[in-house]
C-alpha cells in the first residue's frame, strides 16, 4: 500500500560483473526488467564504445532479417507470430545464427535473381512473339500493295513531293532498314513526334497496340504496350532512330527479313517459352520452400537479435575496472528487489559457468532517484492519468490511489444517467472479460487502443454513472418509480373544474397527505412531471457541486501534510498547511456549512422565510447584515471571527516560511554569539546529522532536504524564497475562489447531459411513440434506430469525452495543485518486454 | 493581405510538411559528431540517429562516397516528389521551376558527354534526378542548339528559355557552356518574374534569393571568362538581368579583365563586398564558390522566418542540397584521411542544437 501511495524506495547499486558472465547476467536482468542502467561513459561517442562491432553485427543481422521478412511477405506466406519468448542467444551461438542467415540470404538472393532473370527472359520472348505476330499484319498490308509499286516505294508522299530527292537517295545507295520493337503506350505519341522531328520524315512508323497487359520489368505493374515498326532510309538516320529508341526505353527486337524466317523464329520462340515456363515454375516452388523454411524460425531470430542488440547497448553503458577483469555497472533498483537482483546475477553466473561470482553493492548517492510506482492492470490506467500531468517527484504522495475513486465519481456527477451508465459499464465489462483476446490486444487501431487501455477506467465510470443516475433518478431522461413517489395528488382534492381550467397546478406539501416523506433513494420521480423541475434540480446540483468541490480541495490540502511530514519539513505544517486549510475552511467551508444548515433548518412549512445564502455570504465579507434576519443566533459574531482568521492566515502564509528559513540560515549565524542560541544550533546540527545518517541508511535523499540540511553552506536567497512564497500565496488565495467556481462545471455538465438526453427523447422517440395506429409500430423501428445511434454517438461518446476531459481538469488543476509537484523522472527499467514486439514497429518491414 | 488568409487552404499542409522536414536538417552538433568519424561506417552509425535513419544502412553493397551521394540525392528526390505530387497551382508551377535549373544542367552535361563520345547509358545515372525528363537520353543526337530545340526540347518545359539561345553554330564545349548560361539567364529571369507576379510574401522572400542567384552567376561567368576569347558583348548577353547588379554593375563587369576589376565592381555593392573581401589573417582560406554558398545558405535560412509563402520550398531544397554537399565533403575527407580540411563544410542553422 505504501508503495502505491509513495512509490517504491529506490537505491543506487553497483553491479560487479565478471567479464565472462556479464552477457548472461544482463540477459537475465533484461528478462526480469528490474533495474535502470546509468550511462557510465557519457563522454564516449556511440562509435567509440566497446561493443560497437557486436552492435554492427546485430544490425547486419537485422538487415538480413528485414530482407527475409520482406521476401516472405512478398511470397504471401503467413508469418507465425507466436507467443514464444526465446532468451538471448549465447555469444557462441550467435555465429551459427549469423552463418545461417547469411547462407539464407545468399541462397534467396541467387534464387530471386534467377527468377527475375527468367521472368525477364520470358517477357522478352513473349514481347518478341507479339511483335512478330503484329508486324506480320503491317507487312501483309504492304505486300498487298507491292505488285503495284516499286520496291522502294515505302514513302509514297516523298515520291510525290520531290522526285529529285528520292532519286538522288537511290543513287547514293541508301537502303531501306527496319527497326521494330515494343514501347509503352503512354510514350508512343511523344516518340512519334520526336521521330518525325529528328528524322524530318525520312521514316515511316506503323504501330498497333498489344491486346494483353504485359508486366513492366522495372515496376512489376501490368502496362499496355505498343508494337511499332519503323522503316527508315539510310544508315545515318538509322543511328538516330536507334538513339531515340534507346531514349524512350523501347525494347527492340530483330526484324526478320523474310516470311520463312519469321515462321521459323515464331516456332522456336514457342518452344522456348514453354521451356521457360516449366523452369520458372520449378524455381518458384523452390523459392517458396526456402521461404517457408525460413519463416518458421524468423520470428525467433528477430526476437533473439533484438535482445542481443539491447544487451550490447547496456554493456556499452558499463565501465571497466582497473584490472579489466570485471565490468562495473550502476543501476537504479527498488530496494525491495535487491534480493531478486542478487539471485538473477547468481543465475547468470551459473549459466555462463563463471568461477568468480558477480555481485551487487549498494552505494550512497546524493542524486534524486527515478520514481517507480508499481501498478497492475487495474491501477495502471489511473496512474497514467496522473503521470500525464507529471511524473511524481521521488517518494512524493501519489494521487493515483485516490483518483481511482474520485475520478470516476466526478465523471459520473457530470454523466449521471442510469441508462447511459449501464451501456458504458457493459461495454467496458466486455472489454475486461475479453482482455486476453489477442485480436483485441494487438490491434493497431490507435483509437481502439486508447479505449482498450482505459477499460477499467471506463468500467468504473460506467458503474459510478449508474449510481449517480439512480440518485438523479434519470434513465434516458426518464425517471424510475421504484419505491413509489412520496407525493400524492389525490390529497390536494382538486375538482374536475380545476383540472380542466388550469394548465398548471401546484402541489402544496403543507397540505396534509400530499407529501408523505422523502423518496428513499435520490430524487422523487414526481419531479419528472413538474414544470419547475429544472429550477429545483439546478439549485440542488449547484450546491452539491460546491460541496463536493470544497471537500475535494480540502482533501488535497490535507494530503500535502503527508509530503511535509515525509520530507521532514515540519515547519511547513504550521506555516503553510495550517493557514491554507484555515483560509479554505473559514471562507468556503463556512459556505458549505450554510448550505447544509439551510437544508436542515428550513422545512416546507417555513420555506417562505428561508434566506438567500448568497446575500448572507456577501454580507459576511462586507461585515454587515444588520438588516437581515440571522440564520442562527450569534451568526454575525462567528462570521466576523471567521473572516478575521482567514485574513490573518494570508500574511502567515506569505511571510511565515521565508522568515523562518531566513532565521534558520542567517539569523542563527548572527545570533550564534549568544550562548543559548549556540546550544540550540548544535542541537539542530546533531539532528541534521542524524537525519542524514538515516537517509544514507535508507539509500534515499531528498532534494528539498539537501538544500536545507545536507549542504548548510549552500547559499540561501531570501528574496528568491519570498518571491516563490508570494507567488504561491497569491495563487492559492485566488485559486480558492476560482477553483470553487470551477467545480460548478459539475453542475453545468450534468445539466447539459440531462437536457441533451431529454431533447433527444422529446424530438426523436416521442415522435415515434405518438403515432397510435398499427403503422406506428412499424414507424417506431427506424425511430428507435435513430434514437439508439444518436444516444451512443452524442450522449455516450461525445458527452462522455467531454465529461472525461472536465473530470481530468478537475483532478489536474483543482486537486493536484494543492499538493502534487510532479517533477520526477520515471523509472524506465531495462526490460526485454518493453522492446517492440510486432514486426511492423521496428522498421524491419 | 488576402493571400495570407487563404494560403493554408491550398498550401498549408505542404508548408507544414516542409517546415517539419526542415527540422530534420543536421545541426552543428551532428556535423561536429560526423567530423569526428574515422570511417564511413562510423558516419553511417551517426546518420542513423538523425532523420536520415536507415537510409545508408539498408544497402547491401559496401559504402562508398558516390553511394552516399546518390542515396542522399535519392532521398531529396523522394521528399521533393512527395511535395510536388501534393502541390496545387501555383505552388506546383513554383516547384516545377525549381527542377528546371537541374534540367538545364542535365542537358548541358549530356551534350558535353556526347561531344566526348561517352555512352548515354553511362551518362544518365550521373544526371541529377530532380531534373530528369523523358527526352533526356536523346539530347546527344543534336548537333546545333537549333536542332536541340526544335527536335528534342521543344516539348519540354525548357522550350521557352530557348528564345535567345537558338543558334546554328556547332555545339562544342564552349558553345555548350554558353548555351547553359543563356538558358540559365532566361530561366532565372522567368522565375524571377513568376515570383514577382505571385507577389506578397513569396515575392518578398524569393526575389532577393533569385537576385542573389543571378548576380552570383554573373560574377562566376566573369571570373571564368578570364583568358577566353569571350568579348564583353558576348558576356553581357549571358548575364541575367534580374539581379541587383543590373544595369550598371553588369556593364562594368562585362568590361572587367581581371580579378581586381571584379572586386572593384563588387565593392560598390555592400552585400557582395563581403564576399570579395580579402580573408582576415588567421581565418581559413575559402574559395569564392564557398563564400557564395555561405551567403546563399544565409539567404535561404531567412525564408523560414516568415509564413505563408513558397520561398520555404525553394530554400528547403537548396539547404538540403548544401547539406548533401557537406556530408559528401566530410565523407570524402574521411575516406581520403584529410582530417585537416574536414571542417570546410558550410554549416546550416549553426545556432540551433
Amino acid at each position: 500500500m505504501s508503495s502505491l501511495l509513495r512509490g517504491e524506495e529506490m537505491c543506487l547499486a553497483q553491479l560487479f560483473l565478471q567479464s565472462g558472465s556479464a552477457y548472461d547476467c544482463i540477459s537475465e536482468l533484461g528478462e526480469l526488467g528490474l533495474v535502470e542502467f546509468r550511462d557510465l561513459n557519457p563522454s564516449v561517442t556511440a562509435f567509440q564504445r566497446k561493443h560497437v562491432n557486436e552492435i554492427k553485427k546485430c544490425e547486419e543481422m537485422e538487415r538480413i532479417l528485414g530482407y527475409l521478412l520482406r521476401e516472405v511477405k512478398k511470397a504471401d506466406i503467413s508469418l507465425p507470430e507466436r507467443d514464444v519468448n526465446p532468451v538471448a542467444p549465447l555469444p557462441k551461438h550467435v555465429m551459427a545464427i549469423m552463418e545461417q542467415l547469411q547462407r539464407l540470404e545468399v541462397e534467396l538472393g541467387e534464387v530471386t535473381r534467377n527468377k527475375e532473370k527468367l521472368q525477364r527472359n520470358l517477357l522478352e520472348l513473349t514481347e518478341y512473339t507479339h511483335m512478330l505476330r503484329i508486324t506480320r499484319k503491317f507487312v501483309q498490308r504492304t505486300a498487298e500493295r507491292e505488285p503495284l509499286q516499286v520496291q522502294y516505294e515505302e514513302f509514297p508522299f516523298l515520291e510525290k513531293e520531290t522526285m529529285m530527292d528520292y532519286s538522288s537517295m537511290q543513287r547514293l545507295g541508301a537502303k531501306l532498314g527496319f527497326i521494330s520493337g515494343l514501347i509503352q503506350r503512354v510514350k508512343i505519341e511523344a516518340f512519334e513526334r520526336m521521330l518525325w522531328r529528328v528524322c524530318k520524315g525520312y521514316t515511316i512508323l506503323s504501330y498497333a497496340e498489344v491486346e494483353e497487359y504485359l508486366e513492366n520489368p522495372d515496376t512489376g505493374e501490368p502496362t499496355k504496350c505498343v508494337v511499332f515498326l519503323i522503316s527508315y532510309w539510310g544508315d545515318q538516320i538509322g543511328q538516330k532512330v536507334k538513339k531515340i529508341c534507346d531514349c524512350y526505353h523501347c525494347h527492340v527486337y530483330p526484324y526478320p527479313s523474310s516470311n520463312e524466317e519469321r515462321n521459323d523464329v515464331v516456332e522456336g520462340l514457342r518452344t522456348r517459352i514453354q521451356d521457360l515456363h516449366t523452369v520458372l515454375n520449378r524455381t518458384e516452388d523452390y523459392l517458396r520452400q526456402v521461404l517457408i523454411k525460413a519463416s518458421e524460425s524468423v520470428y525467433t531470430w528477430v526476437i533473439q537479435v533484438k535482445k542481443m542488440k539491447a544487451i550490447y547497448y547496456i554493456l556499452n553503458l558499463c565501465s571497466f575496472d582497473v584490472t579489466n577483469k570485471c565490468l562495473i555497472a550502476e543501476v537504479w533498483c527498488p530496494v525491495n528487489d535487491i534480493p531478486t537482483l542478487r539471485r538473477a546475477l547468481e543465475e547468470g553466473s551459473r549459466k555462463s559457468g563463471a568461477t568468480v561470482p558477480s555481485f551487487v553493492n549498494r552505494i550512497p548517492t546524493s542524486d534524486t532517484p527515478p520514481t517507480l510506482i508499481k501498478t497492475n492492470k487495474f491501477t495502471s490506467g489511473f496512474q497514467n492519468i496522473v503521470d500525464a500531468y507529471g511524473v511524481g517527484s521521488y517518494r512524493e504522495v501519489n494521487p493515483a490511489p485516490f483518483t481511482i475513486i474520485t475520478f470516476p465519481f466526478l465523471f459520473a456527477v457530470m454523466f449521471g444517467d442510469l441508462g447511459h451508465g449501464v451501456i458504458m459499464a457493459v461495454f467496458a465489462a466486455w472489454m475486461v472479460l475479453c482482455e486476453n483476446n489477442r485480436k483485441l490486444k494487438n490491434t493497431r487501431n490507435e483509437i481502439w487502443n486508447t479505449f482498450f487501455e482505459g477499460r477499467y477506467i471506463i468500467l468504473m465510470m460506467g458503474l459510478f454513472s449508474i449510481y449517480t443516475g439512480l440518485i438523479y433518478n434519470d434513465c434516458f431522461s426518464k425517471s424510475l418509480n421504484i419505491f413509489g413517489s412520496g407525493w400524492s395528488v389525490k390529497a390536494m382534492g382538486w375538482t374536475k373544474e380545476q383540472w380542466e381550467n388550469n394548465r398548471f397546478l401546484t402541489l402544496d406539501p403543507n397540505v396534509t397527505g400530499v407529501f408523505k416523506g422523502p423518496y428513499p433513494l435520490g430524487i422523487d420521480p414526481i419531479w419528472n412531471l413538474a414544470s419547475n423541475r429544472l429550477t429545483f434540480l439546478n439549485s440542488y446540483k449547484m450546491k452539491m457541486s460546491v460541496i463536493l468541490g470544497i471537500i475535494h480541495m480540502s482533501f488535497g490540502v490535507i494530503l500535502s501534510t503527508y509530503n511535509y511530514l515525509h520530507f521532514r519539513k515540519k515547519y511547513n505544517l504550521y506555516l503553510v498547511f495550517l493557514p491554507e486549510l484555515l483560509f479554505l475552511l473559514c471562507l468556503f467551508g463556512y459556505l458549505v456549512f450554510m448550505i447544509l444548515y439551510k437544508w436542515l433548518a428550513f422545512s416546507a412549512k417555513d420555506s417562505r422565510h428561508a434566506p438567500s445564502i448568497l446575500i448572507h455570504f456577501i454580507n459576511m465579507f462586507l461585515m454587515q447584515g444588520d438588516g437581515l434576519q440571522p440564520l442562527y443566533p450569534g451568526q454575525t459574531g462567528l462570521q466576523i471571527f471567521l473572516v478575521v482568521i482567514a485574513v490573518l492566515s494570508v500574511p502567515v502564509l506569505l511571510l511565515g516560511k521565508p522568515v523562518y528559513l531566513y532565521w534558520l540560515h542567517n539569523g542563527s549565524h548572527r545570533l550564534g554569539l549568544y550562548r543559548g542560541y549556540e546550544r540550540v544550533r548544535r542541537n539542530s546540527e546533531e539532528e541534521l546529522y542524524l537525519m542524514r545518517a538515516h537517509d544514507m541508511e535508507e539509500g534515499s535523499s531528498h532534494s528539498d532536504l539537501s538544500s536545507s540540511g545536507e549542504n548548510p553552506t549552500e547559499e540561501f536567497d531570501f528574496a528568491d524564497e519570498l518571491l516563490h512564497q508570494a507567488i504561491h500565496t497569491i495563487e492559492y488565495c485566488l485559486g480558492c475562489v476560482s477553483n470553487t467556481a470551477s467545480y460548478l462545471r459539475l453542475w453545468a455538465l450534468s445539466l447539459a447531459h440531462a437536457q441533451l438526453s431529454e431533447v433527444l427523447w422529446a424530438m426523436v422517440m416521442r415522435v415515434g411513440l405518438r403515432m397510435d395506429s398499427t403503422l406506428g409500430v412499424l414507424f417506431l423501428v427506424p425511430v428507435f434506430g435513430l434514437f439508439a445511434v444518436l444516444t451512443v454517438s452524442i450522449l455516450l461518446v461525445m458527452e462522455g469525452l467531454s465529461a472525461f476531459l472536465h473530470a481530468l481538469r478537475l483532478h489536474w488543476v483543482e486537486f493536484q495543485n494543492k499538493f502534487y509537484g510532479g517533477t520526477g523522472v520515471k523509472f524506465c527499467p531495462f526490460a526485454f518486454s518493453l522492446l517492440p514486439s510486432s514486426f511492423e514497429h521496428d522498421g524491419l518491414l | 493581405g488576402t493571400e495570407t488568409l487563404t494560403f493554408n487552404v491550398d498550401h498549408g499542409y505542404l508548408e507544414g510538411l516542409v517546415r517539419g522536414m526542415k527540422a530534420g536538417i543536421l545541426t552543428s552538433t551532428d556535423y561536429h559528431n560526423l567530423a569526428q568519424c574515422d570511417t564511413l561506417e562510423d558516419m553511417k552509425l551517426h546518420l542513423q540517429s538523425t532523420d536520415y535513419g536507415k537510409l545508408l544502412s539498408s544497402s547491401e553493397e559496401d559504402l562508398t562516397v558516390s553511394l552516399v551521394d546518390s542515396k542522399l540525392r535519392a532521398n531529396l528526390v523522394t521528399e521533393f516528389s512527395c511535395l510536388r505530387s501534393n502541390a496545387l497551382p501555383p505552388l506546383s508551377t513554383f516547384l516545377d521551376y525549381i527542377t528546371y535549373s537541374y534540367m538545364i544542367d542535365n542537358v548541358v552535361m549530356l551534350i558535353t558527354g556526347a561531344l566526348k563520345q561517352r555512352d548515354v547509358a553511362e551518362l544518365l545515372p550521373r544526371c541529377h534526378p530532380l531534373g530528369a525528363f523523358d527526352q533526356m537520353a536523346a539530347v546527344g543526337i543534336a548537333r546545333t542548339p537549333t536542332e536541340l530545340y526544335s527536335a528534342i526540347l521543344v516539348d519540354t518545359p525548357l522550350a521557352p528559355f530557348f528564345q535567345d539561345a537558338v543558334s546554328e553554330s556547332n555545339l562544342d564545349e564552349m558553345e555548350a557552356e554558353i548555351l547553359r548560361n543563356k538558358l540559365y539567364k532566361a530561366y532565372i529571369e522567368s522565375f524571377h518574374s513568376f515570383c514577382k507576379n505571385i507577389g506578397g510574401v513569396t515575392a518578398d522572400i524569393m526575389c532577393p534569393v533569385l537576385e542573389f542567384e543571378a548576380d552570383r552567376r554573373t560574377f562566376i561567368i566573369t571570373v571564368n571568362s578570364f583568358g577566353t576569347e569571350l568579348s564583353g558583348a558576348d558576356k553581357s548577353a549571358l548575364y541575367p538581368s534580374c539581379g541587383k547588379l543590373y544595369p550598371e554593375g553588369l556593364r562594368l563587369l562585362a568590361k572587367a579583365e581581371d580579378h581586381e576589376q571584379v572586386k572593384a565592381v563588387a565593392n560598390c555593392y555592400p552585400e557582395y563586398k563581403l564576399i570579395f573581401d580579402d580573408p582576415e589573417p588567421g581565418a581559413d582560406f575559402k574559395t569564392l564558390e564557398d563564400r557564395f554558398f555561405e551567403q546563399e545558405v544565409k539567404l535561404n535560412m531567412l525564408a523560414f522566418l516568415q509564413q505563408f509563402h513558397f520561398g520555404v520550398f525553394y530554400s528547403y531544397v537548396k539547404l538540403k542540397e548544401q547539406e548533401s554537399r557537406n556530408i559528401v565533403w566530410i565523407a570524402e575527407c574521411v575516406t581520403q584521411r584529410q582530417k585537416s580540411k574536414i571542417h570546410n563544410y558550410i554549416p546550416i542553422f549553426p545556432g540551433t542544437h
